[in-house]
């Protein structure tokens, strides 16, 4: 008797279990139960997961934050600047569709693996989501180019919206990319904020605070900037490589900044993180000097007047430039 | 800019980043190591006749010299080019010697 109860207890939990997280496959670690994600679930349309890392409610306290954030590309991750957008459909046609062995003979066939050699960076948060936020993603995207091409502004305004909508939020720094050893340091956890502080946080959705070890730290920008090929994958991508110049390029043998400290600090562009489309950043990037003058050459019997001009250019960022 | 290989493999350069994997070289400035290029312009002559010999005179005594330091996101001018830098000067030669 004693064991049927136990057996009927056992089942019982495990039921439970599986309806707390309906759409997560177990995970090694402990604490990925706590997430954000798994918590709510998969997401299975583009409003749930835009909502499901929402942080209009940070505006309330933190406003000037925001409006930084707002104006730096984070805040349009797949959209861009229209180009990323056009990318992510040029990856699907010359990328998907001609390997033979991704499974993907049509925009229909794409699935949330096949966009995550993107989204890994652009919208890391697609992890968190069903094939079907994959397929509505595609389709808004193809309904963005259709309109732009029949130039229905109103139609193209309102996919490119929705695109925008699933972005860097404040939530993917702070709280679901905040901590990247989760082994050690544990899972981020739904209802914190993750930054300099420990304590409560006077939001309802968000009541507590916690020290994330890494917010100024380096890593938390190289997540998504990019040590070279994506080697997780199982088709490797290779976009932003600017951390991987950072490591070895820079810190090995240059100096000790982190990337907060010159693209968030020194700046003086806080949330509103910038490359080169910013002049405080360009005008700290690279030392030019250039000198000209004329003579007149001698070549065997030849008299030849050049001009000589001769540029020296030093990179003072942490990681090569260009890159890309 | 870090070229990057075609698929990992062989020396074609990859585009787009669903076939970009490693490096093939790195023409971008690298962190804190100075980069000098240098340009020799030769001025416009033309052969004249004098006393007997064929010799170049220069059309012109002064060259405006323009450097500009560009940066390409998309590879092309055609594309949303970005000026860094610019260096103007003009320079002279002399009009007398021999």
């Amino acid at each position: 008797m004693i064991k049927v109860i136990t057996k009927a207890a056992v089942v019982a939990a495990l039921f439970s279990v599986a309806l707390a997280f309906p759409a997560f496959a177990e995970k090694a670690g402990i604490g990925w139960d706590k997430t954000i994600a798994a918590k709510s679930g998969k997401a299975k349309t583009i409003a749930e997961l835009a909502k499901m890392y929402d942080s209009s409610a940070c505006i309330e306290c933190h406003q000037d934050q925001y409006d930084e954030g707002q104006k730096s590309i984070h805040s349009r991750s797949i959209f861009g600047t229209g180009r990323t957008a056009m990318t992510l459909m040029t990856a699907i046609e010359n990328g998907l569709m001609e390997e033979p062995y991704s499974g993907v003979k049509s925009p229909k066939d794409v699935k949330v693996e096949h966009l995550m050699g993107c989204a890994k960076c652009h919208l890391p948060q697609l992890a968190d989501a069903e094939d079907s936020v994959a397929q509505e993603l595609v389709t808004t995207l193809y309904s963005w180019k259709e309109a732009r091409k029949k130039k229905d502004k109103e139609a193209a305004q309102r996919e490119e919206d929705k695109l925008k909508s699933l972005n860097i939020s404040c939530l993917i720094c702070h709280n679901r990319n905040a901590i990247t050893h989760k082994w050690q340091d544990g899972y981020p956890e739904a209802g914190v904020v993750y930054g300099a502080s420990d304590g409560d946080h006077p939001s309802e959705s968000f009541p507590m605070m916690a020290v994330s070890p890494i917010m100024s730290e380096a890593i938390q920008c190289g997540q998504c900037h990019g040590l070279g090929p994506n080697l997780e994958l199982d088709q490797p991508t290779q976009c932003c490589t600017s951390y991987g110049s950072y490591l070895w390029a820079y810190k090995s043998e240059v100096g000790q900044d982190s990337c907060q400290e010159c693209h968030m600090k020194k700046s003086k562009l806080g949330h509103n993180i910038q490359g080169y489309r910013d002049p405080a950043m360009t005008d700290a990037a690279v030392d030019f000097r250039a000198e000209a003058f004329g003579y007149y050459w001698r070549d065997n019997r030849q008299i030849v007047p050049k001009a000589v001009v001769k540029v020296e250019m030093i990179n003072r960022c942490g990681h090569s430039i260009p890159d890309g | 800019m870090p070229v990057p290989q075609q698929l990992a493999r062989g020396d074609r350069m990859g585009r787009g980043p669903y076939e970009k994997s490693g490096l093939i070289e790195d023409t971008g400035l690298p962190p804190a190591r100075p980069v000098h290029e240098r340009f020799d312009i030769l001025y416009p002559v033309e052969e004249v006749e004098e006393k007997g010999k064929t010799i170049s005179k220069p059309l012109v005594h002064d060259l405006d010299i323009e450097v500009k330091l560009w940066y390409l996101p998309f590879g092309s001018m055609n594309f949303d080019p970005f000026l860094w830098r610019e260096f103007n000067k003009t320079v002279s030669i002399s009009q007398q010697g021999k």
